[in-house]
Formats: C-alpha cells, structure tokens, sequence
C-alpha cells in the first residue's frame, strides 16, 4: 500500500481504511466491547508487516483461544507483567534477523499498562525501545471479572470497590498515565478515543510512521463492567471527552497539542449512562466534577507550557 | 438430593439464578449450593452453573455430570452445546423458549417445560435477561420449591447486588413466568454439533502453526481461524438495515466491533451487506447511525 506521493505522506480517512479485516469477526469479546473497534482500525492501518504482542488481558482471550486466533499476523503473549521489554525483544530479534521495516506493536489493557506492567514499560520508553505500544482503557481488570484498577475513576463501583453504605465506589482518583508517559521524553504519546474516530486513526497513523518509543492511549469502554446498554459504547466515549473526564492530547518530540478542545458540559449525563455509577450521591458527583475541573485546567496549562512557541 | 444444571449466555445471570434457586431452597430448611464453571467466558458466549440441594449437608464438591434437571435460559443453545449431557432419564429439562414441550429437540426425550422468558423479561424488565424469569417456571414444573421461596431466594441474592428495586421487578419476572409456564414432554434423538476442539500436544504441534493458518478435521486452526466461529446466535437484537436512507458514511463499518458489516459494490451502487453470522446485536451501528437508517429488531 502506497501512501507516499511525492514526498508527502496522505492520510487515512474512514472512508481510504483497508478493507481487508487483519482482526477478523468470530472473536468472542462480549457484544458492544470498545477494544476491537480499536484494535480493527489498529491492525487496519499498521498492516500485514507488523508482529503483535499482548499480556495477559481481555484481548488476548477473545482475540485467540487455542488454537484459533482473530489474528491474521503473529500474536505472542508470555507474562502479564513484562509487555514491553517483550514488545522490545521481538523489535530487536527481527533487526537481527535484517527485517527492520516490521511494526511491532503491544496492546494492553490499562491495568498492564499502568499498574502490573508499568515497570517494563517505564524502562523500555526509557530506552527508547523502538515499538508502538497501545493501551485500551475501560478502567478496571475487567477480564478477571471487574475489579479496581489504578485507572477506575473516583466512585467508580467494581466488585473490589462495591458501593455500600458506608463506601460509595472507589474512593482515589484515576491515575494519569499519558502525562507519567510524556514524563519519560519519548518520540511520541497520545491519547485516543473511540468516540473520536478520524483523531484515533491519525494518531495511530503517525506513531506507526515515527520511530522509537511510541504510546497511545485509547479510550475504551467496556459495557459489560460499566453496567451500561452495549449499543451505548460510542456515545459514552464522545460524552467523556465533552465533559472533560477524558482529555485527547498528543506530544510529538516535547511539543504538547490539544487536539479537541473540551465542551466541559456537566460530568452528570456522562455518568447516569452508566450502571458503574448508580449510587453517587450529589456530593460524590460534586467531587468529579471538580476533579474534571481540575484536571482540564491543569492540562490547558500542561499545553501552553509545552506548545510549539515555547520549544527554543 | 437433587442436582441443577444452568445452560445460558454470559450476561443471562445464570449464575446468580443458580445462588437465587440456592437461596430459594435453604429457606424451606434445605442444605444448598450454588457455583459457577470458571472458564474465559464472556457476555453472550455459552457459560454453567450449577446448584446442589440436600436434606443433609453436603460434602461433595464437584461439577454436576449427572443432573437431575437442567435449565436453559436461551433455547439457541440446544443447537450448541449438549445441554441434555448426562441428564438423568427420570430428569426434567427447563428452557426459555416460545415453543411448545413437544416441539422441543433434545438428546434424549425427557419431561420437558418451556416458557417464553425473553418476552417475560422484555416486559417486566425491559431487558433481555432472563434468570429471574426462568426461576419461576422452575418452580411450576418441578414443585420442588414453592414460587413464594423463589422470590425470597431472589430478593435475597437479585437484592444484595442489584438492590431492591430491581429485584422486586426480578420477583416480578418470576411469578409471571410461573402463570405461563407449559410442561409436556420434549423429543429426543437430537445430536447438537460436534463441540470437540482440535489440540494437539506440544510434541504434535506442527511447524510453523503460529504464523500459518490450518485445515484439520475439525475446522480450521492458527492465525484468523476465529472466523470459523460463528457468535451471530449471541443475539436478542439484530440491525435492520435500510439501503435507501444509507448515505454510506461508513461510521457503522468503522464502529461494529465484529466486523459483521462490509461494503459491497462498486461506485454508486455501493452498499453495505450485514453478516448476521457474526453481528452479536450490540446495537452501536444503530446508535450511531446518522440517517437511522439502521434499527435493532427482535
């Protein structure tokens, strides 16, 4: 597939996506899940030359049971902990082997990205591992059955943070693991959202033509765990970014973009969408709002600091 | 001793149907236990449960082989898995299904109820699910428990995780199931599809499976062989598309987590085709259309 014409490189658009499905339907992700529709656009784009790595998470069981597999290309998997330097080893095996132009890409979800496999991926963006390295947020270890992630929202019920009485959801914040990432002064970071399509596919896009140590962060909902309708996956993801719960960002060589300018409309439609969210109290509500407040105040600053005027 | 076997969809709630039934006969001085099969099940895909009931306590702790009655709470899936397996010839079977007894295929031909639990669940609900419902019709063809103590057992496990409201719609659920339920007999002789999975030992496997796909007797194996797997019969929805209000921007292709929906055509004549084979009914396309030209049906 030619992109390159004269020099400049052409876009993919919806409309110019390949046909050709590289993670093909018969997958047993539960109906309405928010990662394939990343990982169908992902693989779209990086191609048939790329080697896929995942730890231990949803996608690896829905995507391959042996001995059948969604995908067409090669798919390793070895420990929950180490998707990075994994990730890094393959890159280097194959320059070995002279195969330089292969993507190597690692999807995980946000609990083996930032809890259990941060180490390995703190070190292999300090190295500057040359790999694209993709995490699908839903904000829990829902594979296991729902449970608290260092990603789970304030409030957020899952079956380890249950809303009671006494304890309504989880009582932290989420941790901000694409600022923690661009701390690391890597090639490339973003964020991504499904809710945003032509965004999450120019993103992916650029981090699989630059080299290095790439991160995206795509925002992916999960019906089942956020106790919501399947056909409401989309619609949440865009009404995240409106209300500010969920920034779209990416920084490219220490320069910082927004790339949406968030509406800050009011965090309540976002969260009566969802069942993860049926017990706040007006207090609780309160808190995230301010916390969407915060955060959206903090990164217009992180933006200014780090924007194109700034760079000597 | 009487041993329950659940057959439904992850997401169905056969599990907590299994705790409720549990519950239901520990209320009239029974011992119980209810458990799940642990396996990578997720929602839609076929998933068990089982509950144990006994006058005295209960030591054993394993998987029922051989119950005395099973429960399925989508009748699709007589056709998938061997839901009468093992079921005793003195048995019952329980399914969630709009047909009569008689006109249901099993392996064998056994007491057989059935009651339409999706349409209860759908109209005292509004959703889909339907382990409250099928508990009631549990209660009307075997007696074992009284329906007063099914929906005790469901305020006492529906109420703990989803609270009170919602459960006393469950309870709901339950006595309307109870008032329609049918009991006949079913047919037997019914072979379901070879469920037997293709894996070879370490030493067996061949060269280069990770990188290439495979033909064997079972159906094809190693990379892209999911599309053998059909997940179109996860659904209670499925699009309706309409061509003439389509002004093919693509958003529904891009957003179908199955890739259930494909472009065909050429030029001004192109179109989108709906694989059902694959679609499992999550309902984004239809959600997401602009033009509406796209609506879930049952």
């Amino acid at each position: 597939m030619d992109r390159h014409q004269g020099g400049e490189t052409i876009a993919i658009t919806i409309k110019t996506l390949p046909k050709e499905e590289l993670f093909t339907s018969g997958h047993t992700a539960c109906g309405g899940c928010g990662s394939p529709i990343v990982v169908r656009a992902a693989m779209k784009i990086l191609g048939e030359n790329t080697v896929t790595y995942f730890p231990a998470c949803c996608l690896l069981v829905f995507g391959g049971t042996y001995p059948h597999n969604a995908f067409k290309v090669p798919y390793l998997h070895v420990l929950f902990e180490n998707s990075a330097v994994c990730a890094a080893g393959i890159k280097h095996a194959l320059n070995k082997q002279g195969k330089e132009d292969v993507n190597v890409v690692a999807f995980a979800g946000d609990g083996g990205t930032g809890d259990i496999g941060f180490q390995a991926l703190s070190g292999a963006a300090e190295r500057n591992e040359d790999i694209l390295y993709i995490c699908y947020d839903n904000e829990a270890y829902m594979n296991t059955g729902i449970q608290r992630s260092g990603s789970t929202p304030f409030g957020a019920w899952t079956t380890t943070t249950p809303a009671g009485t006494k304890i309504g959801g989880k009582e932290l914040f989420k941790k901000d693991l694409p600022k923690i990432m661009m701390a690391h002064n890597v090639p490339y970071v973003a964020t991504a959202s499904v809710g945003h399509p032509a965004d999450m596919i120019r993103k992916i896009e650029k981090a699989k033509n630059m080299k290095g140590f790439r991160y995206l962060q795509i925002f992916a909902p999960c019906p089942t765990g956020w106790r919501m309708d399947t056909s409401k996956t989309v619609e949440v993801a865009k009404k995240a970014v409106n209300s500010g719960m969920w920034t779209l960002f990416e920084m490219e060589d220490g320069v910082v973009t927004l790339n949406v300018k968030p509406k800050m409309e009011p965090v309540d439609d976002y969260l009566k969408m969802q069942g993860r969210f049926r017990h706040l109290t007006d207090e609780q509500i309160k808190i995230i709002q301010g916390w969407a407040y915060k955060k959206n105040e903090m990164d217009l600053k992180f933006v200014e600091a780090f924007s194109e005027d700034k760079k000597e | 001793m009487y041993e329950v076997r659940f057959h439904g969809r992850g997401g169905q709630g056969a599990v907590m149907a299994a705790q409720a039934l549990a519950s239901a006969a520990f209320q009239e001085g029974n011992y119980a236990v209810a458990f799940p099969y642990f396996g990578a099940e997720r929602r839609g895909a076929p998933v068990m449960a089982f509950t144990r009931v006994d006058k005295d306590k209960i030591f054993s702790k394993t998987l029922i082989y051989e119950p005395d009655y099973i429960v399925v709470l989508d009748d699709k899936l007589c056709g998938l898995v061997d839901v009468s397996d093992g079921l005793k010839d003195s048995g019952m079977a329980i399914i969630n299904s709009a047909e009569k007894p008689e006109d249901i295929k099993l392996g064998k031909a056994v007491k057989c109820a059935t009651v339409d639990a999706t349409t209860v669940a759908l109209e005292t609900l509004g959703q889909p699910i339907t382990n409250s419902a099928i508990l009631g019709a549990f209660a009307k063809a075997t007696g074992l428990v009284s329906i007063d103590s099914v929906v005790e057992g469901i305020m006492d496990i529906f109420g703990n995780r989803i609270g009170e409201r919602l459960a006393t719609k469950n309870a709901n659920a339950a006595k309307a199931a109870y008032e329609v339920t049918q009991v006949g007999t079913c047919q037997g002789g019914f072979e379901c599809e070879k469920a037997d999975k293709w894996l070879p030992g370490y030493d067996e496997l061949p060269l280069g499976l990770a990188t290439r796909p495979m033909e064997t007797p079972e159906g094809l194996v190693g990379p892209g062989s999911f599309v053998d797997n059909k997940t179109g019969s996860w659904k209670t929805f499925a699009p309706i598309y309409d061509p003439d209000k389509c002004i093919m921007c693509r958003m529904c292709w891009f957003y179908c987590p199955d890739g259930a929906i494909k472009e065909v055509g050429e030029g001004d004549a192109k179109t989108l085709e709906f694989h059902h084979e694959y679609c499992k009914g999550c309902g984004i396309c239809a959600n997401e259309c602009p033009k509406d030209a796209i609506k879930m049906e049952r």
